[in-house]
């Protein structure tokens, strides 16, 4: 197409047809001043104050939402332009309140700035208009509708970036405003308090409630989000020693949004319940101790333990909220110092099936994707996963496909989940019949002729096998087994198979079941038979849960891989990793999560070191997880909180935040991205980099670092793809298949279709325990919940009892109604939850969002003695319900 | 039709919603204004039904709503009183016959007496300044309006005004 050639402010510029009058100015480095105008939201050309005359016919344009005509002569600040956007803005501040002295906005108002640019004086008085302040009772933010300059910045961003639409215009002429539905509190509506209208908003008619300082602040530090493996790049406010503010990051590639734990939760930094002084036990509690005796304590023991009992009864439980640089340090003093493979990190929990599915199938734990590609698929299956509540971003990304992008969306879940609202189909299998249904999506593609023939036959090994599996397999007892029609599932099998670029996103739901390892093959046998892998826009996306959930495995901080997603047992693996590391390693197996506890009930294991987990909180069964590490010999933990495992600890080691050191999160999508150090540690707080080292030296076995630098340096050497800072380690293309460019990891062989195993038929309902008990990720609580209900904010806005939702005709049966306080009993232990019914679970299932740390969900849970079925543990139980007199307060 | 029937089934807007779905999301006001035809206005409760239908935000089904003025959320009464406040009528005493029929019905300005006989609206200049002070009642345009008139004028329940 051929560029469009004007003049603006003399100087002649041309752009492509299409481009507006302010696209073009300001690449040409033209200013021109800007309110409703934002460059991620669709054009609205509502306050005009972008106004330009064109000197070729005198017409005064909107220049936001004009495009570039040829021959226009733009004049962006001819007398007449100045004159009409003074006007405007006049106008504006007319009915605007006169209180900016005193507004939180502060700097930062957009109105404000410009009145400065245009030398239109506020008059200055300090009288605050209370009456346009909506009475909210939520903690995060605030809304003045008298500073409302009706910009729709807000609307658009709720509607346009996180796509949940709870505010729209109200009312016409003067009495318009941004309102929710029914005019209802934010608390009430649909609100997420994600706070990215907040971020958009130009004035101050939208600010987070109860800044923890006003006015404006010096300096920002460009930070990834603690919380959650979305990866948002955060900007982290700080004003002495101390992180005031937190705004959506300025990464380029980031949507100016984060969900509410970014934006709000993460004030746990400044809890004073941080630990701060190394802790060492004494009979019931722990006296305050230097660092120096501290590590003298840890280090003896550790020795000790090696010595008497051996390497093998020591093990190291990590943390996916550590950094990348932590995780590799984690398991290179495991493997070289301690001596042995016992060493797992928390995301073991949901993921350890998964990753052993993804393993058996590419030869790697593992596989990313960039999130972005979700935008570029036209059809989407989302099966078990409630993103809205686990993954924002994702969810995010998934509601803008769907409703800018038109992609196609299927939602696989027994539960309503925040996409239903979006789902073109949507498919409610029976708890824990997934597997049947995959098979059976499988069974359809093939039959139907739709699979991506060259494909299999180029790039897959193991068909055969698949087809085998499927012969005498029948639609009919799928569709018996599911609940869903025969007719539905091959609806949804066509849809999928013929869909040009089709995407997966798989959560708990497919990973946490008895069988999450075939489920997550199963869903793979869909990608592989169909070409949607390693191909923009069509991909799988595991949803995982910590920041650094993918890079704690990357940095081989897991029993059976090393760095690199590389194998332990694989010798020229092993080999490399010996060289650099001057040593033989220890090829026993080692013990994951689980199998750690397990092994320290029976006194296999004797000693141990946690760092940022809190498993006697977030295990099965958390009364036997106590007192297997209130058994042992030595517990140290490096925490930056008082957890429920720390109290059991021999030393307790004061960790410092993501806040207070640098490093590097690796998200979901495979993104490896700097944290960086805002404010100094709490008291004598270190970075567990600098704990490990300094234990490491203790005992007398120093590692050959010290700064994240030098280890990262090493990373480097040893991982080819994380080479680049700000890379991202993505699989796709077929660059990947010849093993391509360095970043890229080589593959062993051609990925494998598995054969899945015939379909058991439920397990016999025990008359005992009648109802199924799911787990439920929820927005405001994160992990065993030690950060997020130490959030301030976060932790005010979560109910103080815990909630179990309930099918109406349950409840009906049960003579319960919503309000209710029930016992809720499993074979392992009791619970007492507030009834909420809630007309979209199925019948039988019983809802229980996961909350705060006062409620021990897992303790209702049975502990699994296996690997791979620690995670389904924590996901699904039986239980019954009795109505209780308690008062519902909590746990009992 | 009948008039008093101000509660619409749940299944009866499933049909209209229905209907108008085959023709896509821009079919919301036709929608709208075929449910307020049907139920003489649109109960709040209705919204989210149509949001989930078409697809489209409640609070942008609401922001439609709230933009047009001959949409309402709240019943209406059987008869719509349009009372003057022109120039020509406020000089001559409109301001009085506001307050009495405010006064004599129990309710506001914009709002419906609790029987839902009437609402009571005010408008610019009815164009009948020859008759000033005016009103109209429905289709029905009554002028020289004084205090006894207003009495006589609003009827008792179960007499009718000529329709709207
Ligand atoms: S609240 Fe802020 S963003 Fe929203 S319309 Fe008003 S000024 Fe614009
Ligand atoms: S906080 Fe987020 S969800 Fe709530 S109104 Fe603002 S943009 Fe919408
Ligand atoms: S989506 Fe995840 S990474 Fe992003 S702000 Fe929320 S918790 Fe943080
Ligand atoms: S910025 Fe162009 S019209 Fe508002
Ligand atoms: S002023 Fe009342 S009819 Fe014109």
């Amino acid at each position: 197409m051929q560029a469009v050639t004007l003049t603006i402010n003399q100087q002649e510029v041309s752009g492509p047809p299409g481009q507006t009058i302010l696209e073009l100015a300001r690449e040409s480095g033209i200013a021109i001043p800007t309110l409703c105008h934002h460059a991620l939201l669709s054009p609205l050309g509502g306050c005009r104050i972008c106004i330009v005359e064109n000197e070729a016919n005198g017409a005064l344009l909107a220049s936001c939402v004009t495009a570039i005509a040829p021959g226009m002569i733009i004049n962006t600040r001819s007398p007449r332009v100045q004159e009409h956007r003074r006007m405007i803005l006049k106008m504006m501040l007319a009915s605007h309140p006169d209180s900016c002295l005193v507004c939180d906005k502060g700097n930062r108002c957009e109105l404000r700035q410009l009145a400065a640019e245009l030398g239109i004086g506020l008059i200055e008085l300090d009288r605050i208009p209370q009456a346009a302040v909506t009475e909210e009772l939520n903690p995060f933010l605030v809304r003045d509708g008298s500073k409302c300059i009706l910009c729709a910045r807000c609307i658009r961003a709720c509607q346009e970036l996180v796509v949940v639409g709870a505010l729209d215009y109200f009312g016409r002429g003067f009495k318009t405003k941004a309102a929710t539905l029914f005019q209802a509190p934010l608390e009430n509506s649909a609100c997420t308090f994600c706070g990215t209208c907040v971020a958009l908003c130009p004035t101050g008619a939208l600010m987070e409630k109860e800044p923890l300082y006003r006015g404006s602040v010096g300096s920002a530090v460009e930070s990834i989000c603690p919380y959650c493996s979305c990866g948002c790049s955060i900007s982290l406010e700080v004003k002495d020693n101390r992180v005031v503010r937190v705004m959506p990051g300025k990464d380029p590639g980031a949507p100016e949004s984060l969900c509410v734990k970014g934006s709000y939760g993460c004030d746990f930094i400044h809890s004073p319940e941080r630990l701060t002084v190394p802790l060492i036990r004494e009979g019931e509690g722990f006296r305050e101790a230097s660092w120096k005796e501290a590590l003298a304590v840890a280090a003896a023991a550790l020795q000790g333990i090696r010595k008497d009992q051996g390497a093998e009864s020591l093990a190291f439980f990590g943390s996916a909220n550590c950094t990348n640089e932590e995780n590799y340090l984690f398991q290179r003093f495991t493997r070289t110092v301690l001596r042995t493979n016992n060493l797992d990190n928390g995301s073991s929990l949901y993921y350890a099936a998964a990753r052993r599915g993804f393993h058996e199938v590419v030869g790697f734990p593992t596989v990313t994707y960039p999130l972005g590609d979700l935008a570029l698929a036209d059809l989407i299956i989302v099966i078990g996963a409630d993103p809205t509540a686990s993954a924002p971003l994702v969810d995010y990304g998934i509601r803008r496909a769907v409703t800018a992008g038109g992609a196609k969306l299927i939602v696989i879940d027994p539960r309503e989940t925040g996409l239903a609202f979006f789902a073109h189909r949507r498919l409610q299998p029976a708890v824990g019949t997934d597997l049947a249904l995959l098979k059976a999506m499988a069974a359809v593609i093939i039959e139907e002729n739709l699979t991506d023939r060259e494909f299999i036959a180029r790039k897959t090994e193991n068909y055969r096998a698949l087809l085998r599996s499927l012969e005498g397999f029948s639609l009919e007892s799928a569709a018996a087994a599911t609940g869903i029609s025969a007719a539905q599932i091959v609806d949804a099998a066509r849809l999928y198979a013929t869909a040009d670029k089709g995407a997966i996103v798989f959560g708990t739901g497919i990973m946490q079941q008895a069988r999450g390892v075939e489920a997550v093959k199963a869903l793979l046998n869909l990608a592989l038979l169909t070409g949607h892998i390693w191909r923009e826009g069509g991909g799988i996306w595991a949803l995982l849960r910590e920041c650094n959930a993918q890079g704690a495995g990357d940095m081989g901080m897991l029993p059976n891989f090393l760095p690199g997603r590389q194998d332990l047992q694989d010798p020229p693996a092993r080999e490399r990793f010996e060289a650099r590391w001057r040593c033989t390693l220890p090829t026993a197996p080692g013990k994951g999560a689980a199998e750690m506890i397990t092994a320290a009930e029976k006194g296999e294991i004797r000693g141990m070191i946690v760092a940022g987990e809190n498993p006697a909180a977030a295990f099965p069964r958390s009364s036997r997880v106590k007192e297997a590490l209130g058994g042992l010999d030595f517990l140290l933990v490096l925490d930056i909180f008082m957890t429920d495992t720390a109290g059991l600890a021999d030393v307790i080691l004061p960790a410092a935040s993501f806040a207070e050191k640098e490093g590097a999160f690796t998200g979901l999508d495979g993104r490896v991205r700097q944290i960086r150090r805002a404010v100094d540690p709490p008291g004598e707080c270190r970075p567990d980099w600098q704990i490990i080292l300094e234990l490491a030296a203790a005992m007398d076995h120093p590692l050959p670092f010290s700064s994240p630098g030098q280890i990262r340096k090493e990373i480097e050497d040893l991982i080819p793809f994380y080479r680049d800072e700000g890379s991202e380690v993505n699989l796709e293309g077929d660059a990947f298949w010849e093993s391509g460019p360095d970043r890229k990891p080589p593959l062993k062989r051609f990925p494998a279709f598995t054969a899945i195993g015939d379909l058991l038929p439920p397990p016999a309902p025990n008359p005992d325990y009648p109802f199924i008990l799911l787990a439920e990720s929820t927005l405001f609580h994160a992990g065993s919940g030690s950060r997020s209900a130490r959030s301030p904010r976060l932790s005010r806005f979560t109910p103080h009892y815990c909630f179990v939702k309930m099918n109406r005709a349950d409840a009906r049966r049960l003579a319960l109604q919503s309000g209710d306080v029930v016992a809720i009993i499993s074979e392992n232990g009791r619970l007492t939850a507030v009834v909420s019914c809630d007309g979209a679970l199925p019948e039988g299932v019983l809802s229980l969002p996961r909350s705060r740390i006062d409620h021990p969900l897992a303790a209702l849970f049975s502990s699994p003695v296996e690997e791979d079925a620690l995670s389904s543990a924590l996901k699904k139980c039986y239980v019954r319900i009795e109505r209780s007199g308690n008062d519902g307060s909590g746990a009992s | 039709m009948d008039r008093e029937h101000h509660e619409m089934s749940r299944s009866r807007l499933e049909e209209i919603i229905e209907e108008h779905c085959r023709r896509g999301r821009w079919a919301l006001i036709p929608l709208i204004q075929e449910i307020q035809e049907e139920n003489g206005y649109i109960d709040p409760a209705v919204i989210p039904v149509i949001a989930e239908k078409l697809k489209i935000f409640p609070s942008a089904v609401q922001g439609v709503i709230s933009f047009y003025a001959q949409l309402y959320t709240e019943p209406r009464g059987r008869n719509t009183i349009r009372l003057c406040r022109g120039t020509a009528c406020h000089v001559r005493g409109g301001k009085t016959i506001l307050k009495l029929i405010k006064e004599r019905l129990d309710i506001e300005e914009g709002e419906t007496t609790a029987d839902l006989e009437y609402t009571l609206e005010t408008v610019a200049c009815l164009g009948v300044c020859a008759l000033a002070p005016s009103m109209m009642i429905n289709q029905q345009v009554f002028g020289r309006m004084n205090p006894k008139k207003v009495g006589q004028i609003l009827k008792r329940k179960g007499e009718d005004h000529e329709p709207a």
